[in-house]
């Protein structure tokens, strides 16, 4: 422990010394509105859920498709050439062959809307479950290809080991067996979309641009319930973005956290609120309603808690006047709960408001917010990076089709499930599809027109929210998919490969918990972590 | 500067009043910078208990980097039963043994430690950046979430200073593109006194005009003075016509803003509508308005609702409300007079029977209690009868005097025009009536209340 100079800048009586002023970086910021719903009127719920996978499937199959070709072409076994079929039906037996197709699970433990009205269940929703394999049980799990055509059964050694998970665009190359299944030999999936350039959505020349020592914050699962048990956290946390905890001058000497003022911007990943209140709330009275229901004028005070979003609102307009915040919906805020979740309602924020963007009048596009109140998941540029996060519903979600419970014999937050959260995030990025399992099993709009969770583009950064541990890692578009090779390399920082694409990935925690706030270097790219807690003491301890 | 109070107010506040202080409270409550309020915790600390030990307890935030990764659960193990630290106890929980992922991963902390605690707290780290006083208070915090209190406390207590114009004295890091709209005054937050607050937004024109123009050098910036004042039209200037002549009626119009949302949009209504009639002279009113006004939107996100919270629909939306209201409240009646109609007939029906009285107290009691009776057949389905009503007759009497009579008569009626006579007429001549019946007068809170 070394008394530095630093260590007594503050442990000494006040000075008469003047303090400069200290101003934050500026921050680019250019969201999009991938996932922004039609308003009002404009919004159905009447479609079919179907026609999603058509659309995923017309979109993704010639990509996949031309990653099949050079990878199959003129691949033979025994003589007999494989040959592309073009709809899975028309897949002849005992021809070696290989089609494209979306995958559909079907698992024992999977929520599945015709039982539940079979059974005249349906007035409660299932209960969320770790997994929807049967781990006693798991060859009941059936992989199905599927297109507008039809269905075919998959099965084969290959299948064990490669993780899929309904919505994924995938080709297969194999043959069909007596069974009528197709015996599977290899797969391949779309992989990284096209990757754009650094602010080439801003329209600025990447070289024009002088390096910008900033760093974009993360920071998910907040948990503001609005009681004092509210975590110290917070406030440690308010008072570092705002510059007031650690010293001025040792910001770079290495040892101590980033100097906040070079943080351009908060991602606030969902979770903002404490699920726990609208459990109370519910628990409370038969008639508990969800806390700020859409289209609930007014509340009966007696049932509503007001306290958890007062207390987010102060926290935002604390630090709103320092630092601009990008604040996205989660599964326990006040939002609509299908995917994409929309923005949380600035009237929900009486003093953070102020910073919104005016409310659009009429048709012209206006600027993003000092504050924004954003989707879920969310697409958008800062400091020229592409960002593409969720709060963490899609990875939650994939993973309960993943086998996990078989490599440390418990489905728990050990190690092997962090490390198959960053797998699910990377195949995500490789399937081109950032929810792959709405609307199966994740609450979706119907979407008529074009299927939003289909990544157009690849990220540069993205994110997942609310995951039980921080973990980060880097995937580049040349190298293949590994997801059940012993892949330990993708977790490396180091690089100087700047061609192809490159994807830092990264499970932001939930803050309630660790109180760890995720920092992302603006140039390199390289994260850091800042962690505020208290130091529970012998007093505690007694 | 304030450096000589800081004694007098440390030890008002924690000897005498034994409250925690923390920097960031002496620093706003003295108007000092941050660094400068650290340093008088410290000096304040080291004084007090030279002269007398214990007999201020400090905490410390320390920041740096830790040696072991997982530290919320490495310092636990590092204590056994007794609670009692052992001899090297952070060597153990210093083995990284945790999975690849976080190896290369800067990871720093910042830390809250109390006093008692610090030395111990000081050997998990490997290197420390820094290390404050957080908070002085006259005893050993048992919980440390209370500083969470103190903070609440705090910002309450000093709402009524804006930050954009404080945050520099006391050492904020300052945006330079904070944007901040004018309009709409955000409450008060439901604690904090509302009185001082009122004296802001006079500044607030003044103040976001003068932010967003020196930094037009980003490009983004550009079109943004020029879209501000369009798409809110009204509150700006109303604003900035009157920002001295609004202060009085400000000063009277506090107390409605504090409370939740919903009562300033509640309070909010009348005033709207007065303004139909009185548009030029309410401006001052108006002024204090915005904020209720914009309240009105909290339904789903839709953006139909948000071109209204801005266009001031003031005469267009009070009445619509009305109506939907009576009309919610006539099919309410309706209802209830079906009900009375299945049990029986001979039911009296309660609003026509108690208007009577109320409209002609002085008179001797009408000669007979109306009772009001119905006849009702079903036909074919369809349900027609007869149903007697109080009708309304003024007369003349001997002395001349107007007197209101109210007779029962007949009146027939079929189940398809349900149109209500009956209720209808007790509607203008109680002068009670039911808030609904006033289209437009209705309070709007009437209509949220459940029913």
């Amino acid at each position: 422990m070394t008394g530095s100079a630093t260590e007594n800048e503050f442990l000494r009586p006040p000075s008469e010394q003047e303090f400069d002023s200290v101003y934050r970086a500026p921050s680019q910021y250019n969201p999009l509105d991938t996932f922004r719903l039609p308003s009002g009127q404009d919004r159905h719920y009447q479609q079919q859920y179907g026609d999603m996978y058509f659309l995923r499937l017309a979109k993704l199959k010639p990509a996949v498709e031309e990653i099949a070709v050079e990878a199959w072409e003129g691949f033979s076994i025994a003589g007999e050439h494989a040959r592309r079929v073009e709809r899975v039906l028309d897949v002849r037996q005992g021809e070696l062959c290989w089609v494209a197709g979306t995958i559909y699970m079907d698992m024992p433990l999977k929520p599945n809307i015709l039982e539940d009205l079979t059974k005249e269940n349906y007035t409660l929703a299932p209960p969320p479950r770790p997994t929807y394999q049967d781990p006693s049980n798991p060859d009941l799990t059936q992989i199905m290809l599927e297109d507008e055509s039809g269905r075919l059964r998959l099965t084969g050694s290959m299948l064990r080991t490669a993780q899929l998970c309904t919505g994924a665009i995938i080709a297969v190359l194999g043959t069909e067996n007596s069974n009528g299944d197709f015996e599977v030999i290899d797969t391949k999936v779309p992989d990284l979309a096209r990757q754009p350039r650094r602010w080439e959505r801003d329209g600025v020349d990447a070289a024009q641009k002088e390096p910008s020592k900033g760093k974009i914050a993360f920071v998910s699962g907040l948990g503001v319930t609005g009681t004092s048990s509210d975590t110290l956290a917070l406030e440690l946390l308010t008072d570092y973005l705002l510059g007031y905890s650690g010293s001025t001058s040792a910001g770079n000497s290495g040892d101590a956290p980033p100097d906040a003022s070079t943080i351009t911007r908060l991602v606030i990943a969902g979770n903002s609120l404490g699920a726990s209140m609208t459990v109370d709330a519910n628990a409370d009275n038969g008639a508990g309603k969800k806390k700020a229901g859409p289209k609930k004028y007014g509340y009966d005070a007696s049932a509503y808690n007001a306290s958890p979003i007062t207390r987010l609102d102060s926290f935002l307009a604390e630090i709103l006047p320092s630092i601009p915040i990008t604040l996205m919906a989660g599964q326990s805020d006040p939002a609509n709960f299908s995917l994409p979740q929309q923005g949380i309602h600035r009237a929900m924020f009486p003093q953070a408001r102020a910073y919104c963007a005016p409310p659009p009048a009429g048709e012209e596009k206006q600027e993003p917010g000092w504050f924004d109140s954003v989707t879920n998941p969310w697409e958008g540029d800062v400091e020229g990076w592409r960002l593409w996060g969720s709060s963490g519903q899609n990875v939650d979600d994939a993973l309960r089709y993943l086998n996990l419970a078989d490599e440390e014999g418990n489905v728990g937050d050990g190690a092997g499930d962090m490390e198959a959260r960053i797998r699910v995030m990377e195949a995500m990025l490789r399937w081109r599809c950032g929810v792959p399992t709405a609307p199966d099993t994740l609450w979706s709009y119907p979407f008529q027109t074009h299927d939003p969770f289909v990544m157009e583009s690849c990220p540069h950064i993205f994110f997942a929210g609310n995951q039980p541990r921080f973990k980060t890692a880097v995937i580049e578009g040349d190298s293949p998919l590994k997801l059940n090779g012993a892949d330990t390399e993708m977790t490396g920082t180091d690089d100087d490969n700047t061609s192809g694409s490159r994807v830092r990935l990264i499970s932001i925690p939930k803050f309630e918990e660790t109180g760890e706030l995720v920092l992302v270097d603006t140039e390199t790219l390289e994260v850091e972590v800042v962690r505020f807690g208290a130091f529970a003491g012998q007093q505690e301890k007694q | 500067m304030a450096v000589a109070d800081y004694k007098k107010y440390l030890a008002e506040n924690v000897l005498n009043e034994r409250r925690t202080v923390t920097y960031r409270s002496l620093s706003r409550a003295l108007r000092v910078h941050s660094t400068l309020a650290k340093q008088m915790l410290y000096d304040f600390h080291r004084n007090e208990n030279n002269k007398k030990p214990n007999s201020v307890n400090a905490t410390y935030l320390l920041t740096g980097i830790q040696k072991a990764p997982e530290t919320t659960n490495g310092y636990q193990d590092s204590f056994d039963e007794n609670g009692i630290p052992q001899s090297s106890p952070y060597l153990s929980s210093s083995m990284p043994n945790q999975d690849a992922g976080a190896d290369d991963i800067a990871v720093s902390s910042i830390l809250l430690v109390r006093e008692d605690d610090l030395e111990d707290a000081k050997a998990t780290f490997e290197s420390i950046a820094s290390i404050h006083v957080y908070s002085l208070q006259p005893t050993v915090l048992q919980d440390l979430n209370v500083l969470t209190d103190v903070h609440g406390e705090m910002v309450t207590n000093h709402a009524q200073e804006d930050p954009l114009e404080h945050g520099k004295s006391w050492g904020m890091i300052q945006g330079k593109n904070v944007r901040r709209r004018t309009a709409g005054r955000p409450p008060a937050p439901a604690a904090a006194p509302a009185a001082p607050k009122t004296t802001i937004p006079a500044k607030r024109p003044i103040k976001s005009e003068e932010k967003p123009q020196p930094k037009t050098d980003t490009e983004e910036e550009a079109p943004k003075p020029k879209t501000e004042p369009k798409s809110q039209p009204e509150p700006a200037t109303k604003r900035e016509e009157t920002p001295t002549s609004s202060k009085p009626s400000e000063k009277t119009a506090p107390p409605k803003q504090k409370g939740s949302i919903f009562s300033s949009f509640a309070k909010a209504k009348p005033k709207v509508k007065k303004e139909d009639s009185a548009t030029s002279t309410t401006s001052a009113v108006q002024s204090a308005e915005p904020s209720g006004a914009e309240d009105v939107v909290l339904g789903d996100a839709s953006d139909d609702d948000e071109e209204q919270e801005e266009l001031f629909p003031n005469t267009g939306k009070a009445a619509p409300a009305g109506t939907r209201e009576s009309r919610k409240e006539r099919e309410e009646k309706l209802k209830k007079m079906m009900e009375d109609e299945d049990e029986d007939e001979d039911e009296e029906m309660p609003d026509a029977a108690q208007s009577p009285e109320e409209s002609n107290p002085i008179d001797e009691p009408p000669p007979k209690q109306p009772e009001l009776k119905e006849e009702m057949t079903v036909r074919g389905g369809r349900r027609r009868g007869r149903r007697q009503i109080m009708k309304k007759k003024t007369v003349k009497d001997d002395e001349g005097y107007l007197v209101t009579v109210e007779e029962p008569s007949w009146e027939s009626f079929s189940e398809d025009e349900p149109a209500p006579p009956p209720k209808k007429k007790p509607a203008v001549s109680a002068a009670k009536g039911k808030p609904a019946a006033k289209p437009g007068q209705g309070n709007i809170m009437s209509f949220f209340s459940k029913k």
